[in-house]
């Protein structure tokens, strides 16, 4: 069987002394999606912080690649973590932050080829992607003046232009129009086809679909 | 009596029982400053002059950029879109202008009085002064109310704020002592009549202004409000540092862009990059800081040369940071780009090394040419002092919101809460500790400046290393 790529045993987190997780066990393979579900507030966003190192756990283990998550850059090289929506550099329009963030990750490892939203393990340019996520007319526009829907959808493709092997998605429908969502799930099954990992928090029945594994978090006690 | 008529009348007395103890215990004081206001320093009139045309010229940038007119979030949400009439949703937005633009022209009229002098006639021509100045500010402000309504009046207000520039640079430059020295020299009756024409221009310009307000498109309003909202957000919560990130959001905002391919830099520096790029998309930023340069200068003519020549090369260095500000307000994308954080800060010191280097550099040679500053090779402090200020330029831009958990200390002038302190002293220190030999070469004034050179060299670069090694 193929080792976990995330194991968590036991997780609690307390906020002030207010349980939020209690004892969530979690075990995740090279290749799977996983979609978190549940009702607002059951700890849906603290265990994607818990997986990406962001959150100390009050009890319990979470390894993920085999160690503790680490906030440093060999992990976030191997990890993309779409949350709340990033600070947008003032002065640079859409294109030129996908621009910025192919030119710091310039092309894919031969060794250990990263997989990608189309199943291809090679790289993609900056107008591919402004293509796939629909934003190929707002290439020169600010990030701020783009609709929210279209901020989300320069989030993921920022997530997806650079190579990873685990993507930490925290309601990525956000703001998305249905048609999109689709393509957005389709985008997933790819990723997770060449070999990427994916776990999501996520409300939308569209991504949490049927080859995808549900996770439900009820309300901790 | 009803018990709100008693609240109101009890309120009223309040006020006016403050006010006649406040002219009680001020009285006294002011009066006297005000009577060493009366002798005027001759040689220092031109650079006062500049400084109080710069002032003014501040005063009606801001106004524009505020606004001037908006109104809280409540009111843009409930009252500005409904029948209301504009006048009344308006109306304390009107006030509160009125008594910005009235307190900040009392202070322009007594800071004109310090500077021109008053040879005979104080009160006369303090008066005068103290109307010239609400004449000005309130004309002032008024413009600005119409140029928030009409792109016309929008010129006007930048051919203002460029006169009042050149103006500055005109009477530092010396050139306009004759005419000071008259402007000071002149009878009191001729002050009064510039008073009165000043008056009844700054009437005529609000009169047009109200009228300009009860016509304003709620569009405008709007635009004006989500601005002020979100400085007064960060006001309230008093998290000052949140204030550039507005500022710079509504300059770019508002600017049309255009995308340049990303030069093939090693990663730290790619991310660099956008520093640069940023900079050389804002001439006149550029062009303002080359202008700066001359302010030392100025400021050595009033004795303050030291301290405008250090918080000039640190205000350009902050100049090259926003992307640290950035990611250390949110650090999502720096989580997304995955570089190393500590290589990432030491690309993102090269351009505040850069420009305080050759801000410090220029003013340094010109407080030499001006004789501010004995003989000797003072611009090679330039260099040596560039990785401490880039140091301390990321360090604000890096640094945490105000803590307000922090106590409060209770001192014979009043109590002073500790978290503003340190928050405004957080990269300051580092400023000032790494450099130490700088400052004390200006003190000093030594007459070889071989040995500070070397040290403020050394402890510049450990400086900025230090930093770096212990960036989190």
């Amino acid at each position: 069987m193929t080792e976990p790529i995330i194991r968590v045993r036991g997780l609690t987190v307390e906020f002030a002394g207010n349980p939020v997780l209690t004892g969530v066990d979690l075990a995740v393979a090279p290749g799977e999606a996983v979609a978190v579900v549940g009702e607002n507030g059951t700890g849906k966003s603290t265990l994607l912080r818990c997986l990406a190192g962001l959150q100390t756990a009050t009890s319990g283990t979470v390894d993920v690649f085999g160690a503790p998550p680490a906030d440093d850059p060999p992990f976030w090289r191997q990890v993309a973590l779409v949350a709340d929506e990033p600070a947008w550099y003032p002065g640079l329009t859409t294109r030129d932050h996908l621009d910025m963030i192919q030119t710091i990750h310039p092309g894919k490892s031969e060794d250990s080829p990263a997989p990608s939203f189309t199943g291809a393990s090679g790289g993609h340019d900056v107008d591919t992607m402004l293509e796939a996520f629909g934003l190929r007319d707002r290439g020169d526009v600010a990030p701020l003046n783009l609709s929210t829907g279209q901020r989300q959808r320069l989030t993921l493709a920022s997530a997806f232009l650079r190579p990873s092997r685990l993507l930490l998605l925290d309601e990525p429908e956000r703001g998305l129009d249905a048609a999109f969502r689709r393509r957005l799930h389709s985008m997933l099954d790819a990723y997770t086809t060449a070999g990427g990992t994916v776990v999501m928090a996520t409300h939308d029945h569209t991504l949490a679909a049927p080859s995808t594994r549900r996770i439900t978090l009820d309300a901790a006690r | 009596m009803t018990p709100s008529r008693t609240r109101r009348a009890l309120d009223r007395y309040s006020v006016l029982f403050g006010i006649a103890m406040l002219a009680a215990v001020l009285g006294n004081p002011i009066s006297s400053v005000l009577s060493s206001l009366a002798e005027a320093d001759p040689a220092a009139m031109g650079t006062g002059m500049a400084l109080i045309t710069l002032v003014l010229a501040g005063f009606l940038a801001t106004a524009r950029a505020r606004g001037p007119v908006a109104v809280s979030a409540a009111d843009a949400s409930w009252r500005l879109l409904s029948p209301l009439p504009r006048a009344s949703v308006l109306g304390r937005t009107a006030r509160v202008l009125a008594t910005v633009a009235v307190v900040a022209g009392i202070a322009l009229g007594v800071a004109l009085l310090a500077v021109l002098g008053a040879p005979d006639h104080l009160t006369w021509r303090l008066l005068t002064a103290v109307a010239i100045g609400v004449s000005l500010t309130v004309g002032g402000l008024a413009v600005a109310v119409l140029a928030q309504a009409e792109q016309q009046w929008n010129s006007w207000l930048n051919i203002t704020l460029v006169v009042l520039v050149l103006l500055a640079a005109v009477s530092a430059g010396g050139q306009g002592r004759r005419v000071l020295s008259t402007v000071a020299a002149a009878p009191p009756s001729a002050g009064a009549v510039v008073a009165a024409v000043a008056a009844t221009a700054a009437a005529l310009l609000v009169r047009q202004a109200w009228s300009a307000i009860t016509r304003m498109p709620a569009r405008l309003i709007l635009a004006a409000s989500t601005r002020t909202g979100n400085a007064a957000t960060a006001a309230v919560s008093l998290d000052p540092g949140s204030l550039t990130w507005i500022a710079e959001d509504n300059h770019w905002r508002s600017r049309t862009l255009k995308s340049k391919p990303w030069p093939r830099l090693p990663a730290p520096l790619a991310l660099a990059w956008q520093d640069w790029r940023r900079l050389a998309a804002r001439p006149a930023l550029l062009g303002l800081m080359a202008g700066s340069v001359a302010l030392p200068t100025l400021f050595a003519q009033a004795g303050a040369g030291m301290v405008a020549v250090l918080a000039g090369a640190l205000a350009v260095a902050a100049m090259g940071v926003s992307g640290a500000r950035r990611d250390a307000g949110n650090p999502a994308m720096a989580y997304l780009l995955g570089v190393d954080r500590r290589t990432a800060l030491a690309a993102r010191a090269l351009l505040p090394a850069l420009l305080s280097t050759l801000w410090l550099g220029a003013a340094l040679v010109l407080l030499s040419a001006a004789g501010a500053l004995p003989g000797g090779p003072w611009w090679l402090f330039a260099p040596a002092v560039a990785p401490a200020l880039a140091a301390a330029a990321l360090r604000i831009a890096r640094r945490s919101p105000v803590d307000h958990a922090m106590p409060v200390i209770d001192t014979p002038g009043g109590a002073v809460p500790t978290g503003p302190l340190f928050w405004a002293m957080t990269g300051v220190d580092l400023a000032l500790v790494g450099c130490a030999p700088f400052v004390l070469a200006l003190v000093a004034e030594p007459a070889t400046l071989t040995a500070a050179l070397v040290a403020q060299a050394a402890l510049g670069a450990a400086t900025l290393g230090g930093y770096l090694a212990r960036a989190r």
